[in-house]
């Protein structure tokens, strides 16, 4: 399959309906890569998060690129991982919090009214800190979201879904000759890398890693890693991460994000600086950062 | 032994070497008062079940002392059968039909006929001419369709109506073991001191029998009002219907309200009102129900409890539905809790993942939340099903029968129930109907441990299986 992305997503469509009916049209954007001229696959205007009455970031704009690895690093509460919950809409889920400003995807807001959230996660996936395979079979963990978003195939498609999706997440090998044993079987490492297949399952368009590699020993991230570079042709991959390391080895873009303590005393986390990640490694345009990365704080 | 690090700079505030040693010994046995107080409180908790067993298995068996009014080798001798070979169960449907023929009066026989006749093409007591007047008449008996009875039945008339056994003492399982004998010269002491009370029997014609008060036969037949034929047949299949009611009503509804409060409600006062009040309706008296159901149910639903509305005939709404909706009302509190537990234990990472896919709320709820949820669901359902079947209080006040004899037909039926039976058999003064209430007891002991069984190796299988 070919990187699936749609000009103009109608996320208000009920759920499951993309799946069935793909459009394969590729969007002029897309040719152009990663120039700096295309609009980006989400592009954050002004953003505030709150939860509650605290503001837990401030004025974050961001543009990520199509089939590139951007990287949120920063200390740890400055709301990296607040930022990438907010790119599709899992903060909804906290009944507190809030987000302002806008959350363009494709050049559509998706906190205007009437977009229902679980359009843009079916859009926009997800792989969280600690591997959460569902405790049913590994074939299972894989068809649920193909299933739950629609997907009519026949018995022997639904193999090629599972096999196709084990087989990009580079745990197939591994896991051919188990496919109805639980998913909580797996070693950590390989729980992950299914849970990476369970979201490239759905034919997403961007894949969101909050920390994907921080329960996981080196080798581990070590594939994790190779993995995301492989994917990043498919799909447009934003990862929150503590290692700064990995932010170098693996991503084309990094933001660097800071806390700033209020006049009330609250921990608001802000972006100080977006480059691509060479640029902001080498030579950091804010002061901030340097100390950060030179492990002078944080 | 102390242990002791030779030299080293301890800071002041900690304690010398010395005071440490005391206070670790302190320290020590503190832990272990606490440990045994724990222990008493198990072993209480164990000799208060060994001693509510140990009562009802005690009062279940033992050694009873009977006088037949005629003996069943006789009857069986009568008919040329060797009584050492021949028993009455192994006597042909026509023989006991004629051995009762023999023993009852004319007016009994036409009686049990048109209860339920004895041939399918012929009748033994009745004429044919008035038989069928009776049955062409406005209420015809039961007899005019019913099929005919069995061996079986007619077996067990030949024991009401001929053999017609008297209890005349019973004893208790443990010194029916250890001095069977005593028990022997106490039932000679009755026949000595009063002999004006059995008539023409004398005590050599007592028979000394072990008698299981649990057998089958007092499972498979009705209450009675002497105690040698009494059984729970009725009781049990109240308790039956009346369990799948609250099952089938408490089950969905306590499982939807759990749902909705974990899962989809957000919190507000409102919600805390009403978990605050759930948790206190779980502590309210059973009686507090039954006046609810009494009011609610019973008076104020009357033309839907008694089924009028479905067509069914019925005085009035004291019926097996209104029993077992109460008593869902009584276990919804429970439910609801401890559905709530259960998905509040389910980790939060798998609804995070599911919506993460794109899943909807309830998708997500559906197809990972509730399958990991189940096994503690099905806790609470055990408990609110095992308070359900031993529930007494609520069941007087909407109305079960504490005698009743006809088999419940439907959820519309006049009913009684276990717990009703041994409360009406512990009032009465007979020392038989004692041993038949701890018969009773027994049984609703073996049914709750056969439901919690049940429910365990279902909630295993659930919890064991990956998908």
């Amino acid at each position: 399959m070919t990187n699936e992305t749609q000009e103009t997503l109608d996320l208000t469509e009920q759920e499951g309906s993309e799946a069935t009916s793909p459009t394969t049209e590729a969007p002029a954007a897309e040719q152009m890569g990663s120039n700096g001229l295309a609009p980006g696959v989400i592009e954050t205007k002004n953003m505030d998060v709150f939860y509650g009455d605290f503001k837990a970031v401030h004025d974050v704009s961001l543009k990520f690129q199509f089939n590139e690895i951007s990287a949120l690093i920063g200390p740890s509460g400055c709301g990296k991982s607040t930022v990438l919950r907010s790119l599709n809409r899992m903060n909804d889920l906290i009944p507190t919090a809030r987000t302002t400003g806008e959350v363009m995807y494709h050049g559509a807001n998706i906190y205007a009214d009437g977009v229902d959230p679980v359009a843009v996660r079916r859009q926009i996936g997800m792989v969280f800190q600690k591997p959460n395979p569902f405790p049913k079979t590994i074939y299972q963990n894989i068809l649920w979201g193909a299933k739950i978003n629609g997907f009519k195939g026949s018995k022997s498609e639904a193999d090629d879904l599972v096999e196709n999706a084990l087989q990009q997440a580079a745990i197939w090998d591994e896991v051919k000759d188990k496919l109805q044993e639980s998913g909580l079987s797996l070693s950590g490492g390989q729980q992950q890398r299914l849970c990476i297949a369970r979201a490239i399952a759905t034919q997403p368009d961007v894949v969101l890693m909050d920390e994907p590699c921080s329960s996981l020993d080196p080798i581990a991230t070590l594939r994790i890693e190779e993995l995301m570079l492989e994917l990043k042709k498919r799909y447009s991959i934003i990862i929150v991460t503590h290692n700064m390391q990995q932010a170098a080895r693996v991503s084309d873009r990094t933001a660097f994000f800071n806390v700033e303590l209020n006049t009330k005393g609250q921990r608001t986390g802000e972006l100080i600086e977006f480059s691509p990640t060479d640029q902001l490694f080498t030579s950091p345009k804010e002061k901030a950062t340097e100390d950060y990365i030179t492990g002078r704080f944080g | 032994m102390s242990v002791n690090a030779p030299e080293r700079l301890i800071e002041t505030y900690f304690p010398t070497d010395e005071e440490y040693d005391r206070h670790l010994g302190k320290r020590t046995r503190r832990g272990f008062l606490v440990r045994s107080l724990f222990l008493l409180a198990l072993i209480i908790a164990v000799v208060a079940l060994v001693t509510l067993l140990y009562t009802i298995i005690n009062d279940s068996f033992g050694l009873v002392a009977i006088v037949n009014q005629q003996e069943p080798e006789d009857i069986v001798a009568s008919l040329g059968h060797d009584s050492e070979e021949t028993g009455l169960g192994d006597l042909s449907h026509d023989e006991l039909v004629s051995i009762l023929q023999g023993g009852v009066s004319t007016n009994v026989g036409r009686r049990l006929e048109r209860d339920q006749r004895f041939y399918e093409d012929r009748l033994v007591f009745e004429s044919e001419a008035v038989f069928a007047e009776i049955c062409s008449s406005a209420e015809p008996p039961a007899g005019c369709d019913a099929a005919p009875r069995d061996q079986a039945s007619v077996l067990q008339l030949v024991q009401e109506r001929i053999v017609q056994p008297d209890i005349i003492d019973v004893e208790e399982l443990v010194p029916s073991l250890t001095s069977p004998e005593e028990f022997q010269q106490r039932v000679e002491q009755i026949f000595i001191n009063s002999p004006e009370r059995f008539g023409e029997y004398t005590f050599d014609q007592v028979q000394f029998e072990w008698r299981a008060w649990l057998n089958p036969t007092f499972v498979r037949t009705p209450a009675s009002g002497t105690p040698e034929t009494a059984g729970i047949r009725t009781a049990v299949l109240g308790s039956f219907w009346i369990v799948v009611i609250t099952v089938l009503f408490a089950v969905p509804v306590g499982v939807g309200a759990a749902v909705y409060l974990e899962e989809f409600a957000r919190p507000s006062r409102l919600n805390d009102f009403v978990q605050t009040n759930i948790n206190n309706l779980a502590g309210v008296p059973s009686i507090v129900y039954g006046m609810l159901g009494l009011a609610i149910l019973v008076r104020a639903l009357e033309p839907l409890t008694s089924g009028r509305v479905f067509g069914v005939e019925n005085a009035n709404g004291r019926t097996l539905i209104s029993a077992g909706i109460t008593l869902a009302l009584l276990t919804l509190p429970v439910v609801i809790i401890a559905s709530q537990e259960a998905l509040k234990a389910v980790p939060n990472s798998l609804r995070q993942a599911g919506m993460g896919l794109g899943a909807t709320k309830w998708q997500t709820v559906r197809s990972q939340v509730l399958p990991v949820a189940v096994p503690g669901i099905l806790t609470g359902v055990i408990l609110a099903v095992a308070r359900a079947i031993g529930e007494t209080a609520p069941l007087i006040l909407v109305g079960a029968a504490s005698f009743f004899t006809a088999d419940p037909t439907g959820p519309f039926s006049r009913y009684t129930a276990l717990p009703i039976q041994i409360f009406q058999w512990t009032s009465l003064p007979q020392v038989e109907w004692k041993h038949l209430a701890a018969a009773a007891s027994l049984f609703l002991l073996i049914m709750l441990l056969i439901l919690n069984a049940g429910a365990v190796i279902l909630r295993n299988r659930y919890s064991r299986r990956p998908s």
